[in-house]
């Protein structure tokens, strides 16, 4: 499992973003450090931040995820100061949205190098979301062609496909070898693929939005059925 | 018969650079206020002070290690952006000096070039920028080309202390393009940048330890 580095201006900002994408994850935490604050008050400390990616160097790799400006310096300054030589990335995703992503992929198994895409990639949700055009679509690089196995089910769960089931389905996804796809049909967004969980939230599904779950490999059929189970149960969120 | 700065001067300019910083600290806050978020004095006090107690416990034998303790003692005492650009800065220095107990015009020179050379490479800066390289930059230039000119190495820092006052007073009609204060666009014209006036600081007591310190 890959660690995680939390640098941050604010030790309240980087404990509260680092509990809020720890809702999401439902079974084994990935190991997170914070460095944040600076000599007893608002700062970044590049000591500190190698002490914390030190403190990580039986992990498969770290990602780094920064707030404002100086803590990419100290961070990058960190790198060539610490003691331990596993690798690590300094991630230009937004501090809070990223945090989300790796926490959830880091809690998947998923790769340094696919987290640190996921990471870099998370404000696509948000910002197909605020688009005022209809059938605004992100992450579609698959190659199109007859999935192993289909289903379409209507969202029941109040929220719709929300960060916490948005995470869980990752994870369910996760579990098989079969590559599945989700998409909005009601909305017209995606597919997107359902390893990614900022690509999920950029579906932007509501209750009672329709998605469609594809699935291409050995397994695709028990794959699309893990899914459906959880849409039909409404992610846990029905009682 | 080169001139050298000894150890000792080095360990002078340090000394010196605390006090001085020390001294000006309400002006660099009051600075930092205007632009950024009013602590530069307090965090450069705290790290100056850090330095002159690493010094004083005697525990670097050369220039090197001298250095690189500096280094590593500004980044995890001063905090934030100015620690790890000043941080960085000594680091440079002491991975690009000799592992002796002084050095020499040309070891000076090399050493000064490769700090500012690591503080443009980490923050990303520019003359023009609104950033201690304004002052630090046109220093270490003027020095190269002094000392290439044939002239002494006291006479040359002093030229170099000289021109880091005038890039530090040319950072105030400009526009930040680096750091916090660069959020605030137009607003943070009309003020000196704060890191700009601490590294002037850092020159002139350079000169000032060159011009008492060295062994001919």
């Amino acid at each position: 499992m890959i660690g995680i580095v939390l640098v941050s201006h604010s030790e309240a900002l980087a404990n509260a973003a680092m509990d809020l994408a720890l809702q999401m994850v439902h079974g084994t935490q990935p190991p997170i450090r914070i460095a944040a604050g600076a000599a007893g008050g608002f700062g970044t400390d590049a000591t500190a931040i190698a002490s914390a990616i030190d403190d990580l160097a039986t992990t498969d790799g770290v990602l780094v995820i920064t707030d404002l400006g100086s803590a990419i310096l100290s961070a990058s300054l960190a790198l060539e100061i610490r003691a331990s030589t596993h690798q690590v990335v300094i991630s230009d995703g937004p501090f809070v949205e990223a945090t989300t992503a790796a926490v959830v992929g880091a809690a998947a198994g998923s790769s340094l190098a696919d987290i640190t895409a996921e990471a870099s990639n998370a404000l696509s949700a948000k910002k197909t979301q605020t688009l005022t055009a209809p059938h605004a679509s992100v992450g579609n690089d698959t190659a199109p062609g007859s999935p192993a196995a289909s289903a379409e089910e209507r969202l029941i769960n109040p929220m719709g496909l929300h960060a916490r089931p948005a995470s869980l389905l990752v994870q369910t996804a996760g579990e098989f070898s079969a590559d599945v796809e989700l998409t909005n049909t009601t909305a017209g967004r995606g597919p997107v693929n359902a390893s990614s969980v900022i690509g999920l939230l950029s579906l932007a599904a509501s209750r009672n939005d329709r998605i469609r779950i594809d699935a291409n490999g050995p397994d695709a059929s028990q794959a699309v059925n893990a899914v459906k189970q959880l849409v039909l149960q409404g992610f846990g969120e029905l009682s | 018969m080169p001139e050298t700065l000894t150890i000792d001067a080095i360990q002078q300019w340090l000394n010196r650079f605390a006090s001085e910083i020390t001294t000006q600290a309400d002006w660099l806050t009051e600075l930092d206020s205007a632009i950024g978020d009013a602590d530069h004095g307090t965090n450069m006090v705290r790290g100056t002070a850090a330095v002159v107690a690493k010094l004083d416990d005697g525990s670097t034998s050369t220039v090197q290690e001298l250095l690189k303790a500096v280094g590593m003692t500004l980044v995890s005492t001063v905090g934030g952006a100015s620690g790890s650009l000043y941080g960085t800065f000594f680091l440079e220095m002491g991975r690009n000096s000799p592992s002796s107990v002084q050095l020499d015009a040309s070891e000076l020179e090399n050493a000064l070039r490769a700090g500012v050379n690591g503080v443009i490479a980490r923050g990303h800066a520019a003359v023009g920028d609104k950033t201690m390289i304004d002052a630090l930059e046109p220093a270490v230039t003027v020095l190269s080309r002094s000392l290439a000119d044939g002239r002494q190495l006291h006479g040359s820092i002093a030229a170099a202390a000289a021109a880091a006052t005038t890039g530090r007073d040319s950072t105030e009609p400009l526009v930040a393009r680096k750091g916090r204060a660069s959020y605030l666009g137009d607003r943070s014209a009309g003020h000196i940048d704060p890191g700009a006036a601490s590294a002037t600081i850092l020159v002139a007591a350079l000169a000032a330890s060159v011009g008492e310190g060295i062994a001919r």
